[in-house]
């Protein structure tokens, strides 16, 4: 959730999501137009100077965050590089990383790397709530739009309750080993199922209440340069592609 | 297991859109039916896509010594059934994109298809057999939330491997070495979540019966006083 937390300190908390959303799509293009490691390291580079200095993220919340990412990538980029082939019988396996294999992990990783940092652009400048308002004016299904909205309204709930149950049971040893962890485990989810479907049934009884039988709508925050924002973002992601395909 | 944001080459990325999409959209069109018949299943909806997202953050122990996550695929579709699990999960694969950096956006049509689609029909349809041939209830969530995990991996194992053909083994080659690599985490971890499902249904067949009894995962004689 750190990654919330960033977007509603940004300094580009207020440009358009729309001309946010513009110029993340156009870094993803440009990831995959890129047919070189050097153009792709050059749009992740882009999108991370972006964040850090424009947006104003602090670059080690910036590495955090992108650690567990990177880790999954190297396990992932290993997997393309390594070839495997067998003899006559099962057991006459031989392990190798050939050239061109080695070649494609690179270029699959970089590629990778620029999408994660074109991504991350997003979310660390852009409150969820207001990219859920952009999907309901780009005409998502409502019913997609309600389940986000209170399953994102509800995640603080049920984070401070998983949180707070977990802390008594540590308090009371519940974690001390395996078995005695899975079964708090096990049981600190039953339980927390229960309250999900009492805290569903309040939410409808809250709802009747108030006549609210429909889909839930909330004021959307107005952004009134939002087609001068979208217009810079369209520009500037053309650019970008332009630039990506010239320098192969 | 989650393939990285920009990991899959545009045209599979694209591919397994137009597969996922037609099963989201299915799975909004009859969870549109069921909140028109029963107003309060969209809450329940609601909060059930938070209560997955908070599953998959919530650490459990690994054999390795590290530690890992539940997918929640399994145990949500014996909840809420496998359709309802398609758009939730979409909506939980984009939170975690969009929250973790876990995941992606180009990467979602695959994603939402091991994880939301494959995990959750396999987990169900398990489940429903294993009742049929009269399994004990533990054994039967056991069993479901097991194979649920071991598919999802199996299917993201299968999407690289399509993606990243071996060049001399072709694809099987592939095949076997992403689901080999990812097996050490990946086979414990389907045990654990198994077993850990096991408790979660132990615990809810013991303080709330009732409403395992409404989604017809237990029967009468079954629930503990």
């Amino acid at each position: 959730m750190r990654i919330e937390r960033f977007s509603h300190q940004s300094a580009w908390r207020h440009v358009a999501p729309s001309a946010k959303g513009i110029f993340t799509l156009s870094g993803l293009c440009a990831a995959f137009l890129a047919a070189s490691v050097a153009a792709a390291a050059g749009v992740a580079l882009t999108f991370a100077f972006l964040t850090l200095a424009v947006a104003r993220i602090a670059w080690r919340s910036y590495l955090l965050i992108l650690a567990p990412a990177l880790f999954f990538l190297v396990l992932s980029a290993f997997s393309i590089a390594l070839s495997i082939t067998w003899g006559e019988s099962w057991r006459d396996v031989s392990l190798s990383f050939p050239a061109e294999q080695l070649k494609q992990a690179t270029l699959v990783c970089t590629r990778s790397l620029a999408c994660l940092c074109s991504l991350l652009f997003l979310p660390l400048t852009t409150p969820l709530g207001d990219l859920m308002a952009l999907l309901r004016r780009l005409r998502t299904p409502e019913l997609l739009i309600d389940i986000m909205v209170l399953g994102y309204r509800s995640l603080f709930v049920f984070a401070q309750v998983v949180s707070a149950t977990r802390t008594a049971q540590i308090a009371r040893l519940g974690y001390i080993n395996t078995q005695r962890a899975l079964r708090s485990l096990g049981i600190l989810i039953a339980h927390t199922t229960l309250h999900l479907w009492q805290r569903a049934e309040q939410l409808h009884a809250a709802a009747q209440a108030r006549s609210g039988e429909g889909p839930l709508r909330f004021a959307d925050q107005t952004f009134p340069h939002a087609g001068r924002d979208g217009l810079i973002a369209l520009l500037a992601g053309a650019s970008l592609n332009i630039v990506v395909v010239i320098a192969g | 297991m989650h393939i990285m944001e920009g990991f899959l080459p545009a045209g599979h990325a694209i591919g397994w859109i137009l597969v996922s999409a037609p099963v989201v959209a299915y799975g909004v069109y009859s969870l549109g039916k069921k909140v028109k018949k029963h107003p309060e299943y969209r809450m329940l909806l609601g909060v059930a896509a938070a209560f997955t997202f908070i599953l998959s953050a919530l650490k459990i122990p690994s054999v390795s010594g590290s530690s890992s996550h539940p997918t929640g695929t399994g145990f949500g579709a014996l909840l809420f059934g496998p359709t309802a699990m398609a758009p939730i999960g979409l909506v939980v694969l984009l939170f975690q994109a969009l929250l973790l950096a876990h995941g992606g956006i180009t990467t979602l049509g695959a994603n939402v298809f091991s994880m939301a689609i494959v995990g959750p029909f396999v987990a169900y349809g398990v489940f429903r057999l294993a009742r049929m041939v009269r399994l004990p209830f533990g054994l039967a969530i056991f069993l479901a939330t097991c194979s649920a995990n071991l598919m999802t991996y199996l299917t993201t194992s299968a999407q690289l491997a399509l993606a990243f053909p071996d060049p001399a083994g072709g694809f099987v080659a592939s095949f076997v070495k992403f689901a080999a690599i990812f097996a050490f985490t990946q086979l414990p971890l389907a045990i654990i979540e198994g077993l850990l499902s096991v408790l979660i249904f132990n615990a809810l067949a013991r303080f709330n019966p009732q409403e395992l009894r409404q989604m017809n995962l237990l029967q009468a004689p079954e629930a503990q006083p």
